[in-house]
């Protein structure tokens, strides 16, 4: 059976303004295949892409108030992954059973961080006032390592495995985050202060551009 | 895995006669073999991958082949007989899931509200009353009966809302036919209905055929409708995780909609039938 589930810790699944209000988008972590939403009160949940009455991906659900709703047969989940409303029996209470198999979630230096509910360490701690800049797909399987050592200068000991604060070379700091997705590649997440005007954003988007280029470059044996 | 015995042992189609009129040999799958499929003087052949031969048939506007030397009849749809009905074909539409989610799919109502809403559902009337499903043991079908549904544009001759009446039929793994109220004739029954060609356990090519009384639309008419409706339900198909068909009562939670679903998976299951289903401790 396949199942959710084939990984621990913490990893960035998105930027923060990759969720917009009252939507929901598919991440993928390692080979799990995780539907991100945010409801009506502005709260951000990751919860398993399955809807378990007939298996359809809740990340092309719609999202009404503080409620997922699966696009197949509209079952409806409330915020903690319960079956809410169940539209082909509207006069049955569905019962506490059916539940979607949820994520921990935090929104944490504009990155959207998800880790597996028994997960016991705590969400990376990341000081300041950070704004999403840029998330790029890297086609190759890259670990956060490999994209330090393309930034000189970076610091040799991240704060987090899968997240570093560097220097980049457009006068601003950033953070990055690695998504690894498996065989998918992976995801490079980069947020900047709040303060960076938006023509600094344009110089680091462009920086990523390059660095991408250089981390899909073949590796020379 | 090598398919089962029951899933070895039926007829599939594989196309329509006019869709081999091109002089070169065609490669098709089936079952995750290649077959191969030449036109002659007398028809059409068929070739296994060894070269062998295989039984044909043309039946219902479609070509079939099989891989069993001794397979099961194929059922009958005495409805094709009948003087005055259209057959419109609506192509082969590939779909990346194993067809046996696609015949499920096709026998669920409660999903007509919202992804084909505005046409064969709406959102406002989404309960599905209760309805019969029954085991024929003697044809070793399956029935569901007395489905009602309200649909604002059951057909494309329909004019308007109204209640459709459904009946639906399994009498092959992977085929599956629904009777649907004819909205111009009172006691008829117009039909619409699937013949898969399983090409992988969780890849298919779908034909569907509708076979109807109806005076004014024309052919293509018919068809966007039917190709409009079908790629609503793809767009499910490939979403549905895993793409086998699970099989195991734990895995998915169905509810009294579902009646003639898990009737199908109690069939397949009785029938020894596992190629194309979703297996615990698997993964997909």
């Amino acid at each position: 059976m396949h199942d959710n589930g084939a990984f621990a810790g913490w990893f960035p699944a998105a930027m923060t303004n990759a969720i917009l209000p009252e939507t929901a988008v598919r991440a993928i972590i390692q080979t799990d295949d995780i539907a991100l939403w945010r409801g009506a009160d502005g709260v951000a949940r990751a919860w398993e892409n399955r809807c378990p009455h007939r298996g359809m991906r809740l990340s092309y659900g719609v999202v009404r108030g503080n409620r997922l709703t699966c696009l197949y047969h509209g079952w409806s989940y409330d915020g903690g992954g319960g079956c809410a409303a169940i539209p082909a029996h509207p006069d049955v209470t569905p019962p506490k059973t059916i539940r979607v198999r949820t994520y921990q979630c935090r929104e944490i230096g504009g990155l959207v961080w998800v880790a597996p509910e028994a997960e016991g360490t705590p969400a990376p701690m990341i000081d300041g006032d950070w704004a999403p800049c840029r998330s790029l797909h890297i086609g190759r399987s890259v670990a956060l390592s490999n994209v330090l050592a393309q930034i000189p200068g970076a610091e040799a000991a991240p704060f987090h495995a899968q997240a570093a604060r560097v220097q980049t070379p457009c006068s601003a700091p950033a953070v990055l985050g690695v998504q690894p997705m498996a065989e998918w590649g992976a995801m490079l997440h980069c947020t900047v202060p709040g303060t960076t005007p938006s023509e600094t954003h344009h110089n680091v988007s462009e920086w990523l551009r390059a660095l991408r280029l250089t981390l899909e470059r073949p590796i020379a044996a | 895995m090598t398919p089962d015995d029951f899933t070895l042992s039926q007829w599939y189609a594989i196309g329509r006669i006019e869709d081999f009129d091109d002089p070169e040999p065609a490669t098709i799958r089936l079952l995750s073999q290649n077959l191969t499929v030449r036109g002659v003087d007398s028809g059409l052949l068929v070739s296994g991958p060894e070269g062998d031969l295989l039984p044909t048939q043309t039946r219902f506007g479609h070509v079939w082949t099989t891989l069993s030397d001794a397979p099961r009849d194929l059922y009958n749809m005495p409805e094709f007989e009948e003087p005055g009905r259209r057959l419109i074909t609506a192509g082969a539409i590939s779909v990346r899931c194993s067809g046996l989610r696609a015949v499920e799919n096709f026998l669920d109502m409660a999903h007509f509200p919202f992804v084909h809403n505005g046409i064969l559902g709406v959102e406002e009337h989404p309960e599905v009353e209760k309805y019969d499903v029954s085991m024929e043991a003697e044809g070793d079908e399956i029935w569901a009966t007395k489905c009602k549904f309200y649909q604002p544009m059951a057909a494309a001759a329909a004019e308007g809302g109204q209640i459709t009446e459904y009946k639906y039929r399994v009498a092959h793994p992977y085929s599956t036919i629904l009777y649907k109220t004819c909205p111009i004739r009172e006691c008829e029954w117009d039909l619409i209905g699937l013949f898969i060609q399983p090409t992988e356990e969780d890849a298919c090519i779908v034909h569907s055929f509708v076979l109807v009384y109806d005076d004014d639309n024309t052919d293509t008419g018919l068809l966007h409708f039917q190709q409009n409706i079908f790629l609503q339900d793809r767009m499910i198909l490939e979403n549905q995780v895993p793409r086998k068909l699970p099989i195991d009562p734990r895995w998915e939670m169905p509810t009294r909609a579902d009646a003639s679903s898990i009737a199908y998976r109690r069939w397949l299951k009785s029938h020894g039938l596992v190629w194309g289903t979703a297996r615990l401790q698997e993964t997909v």
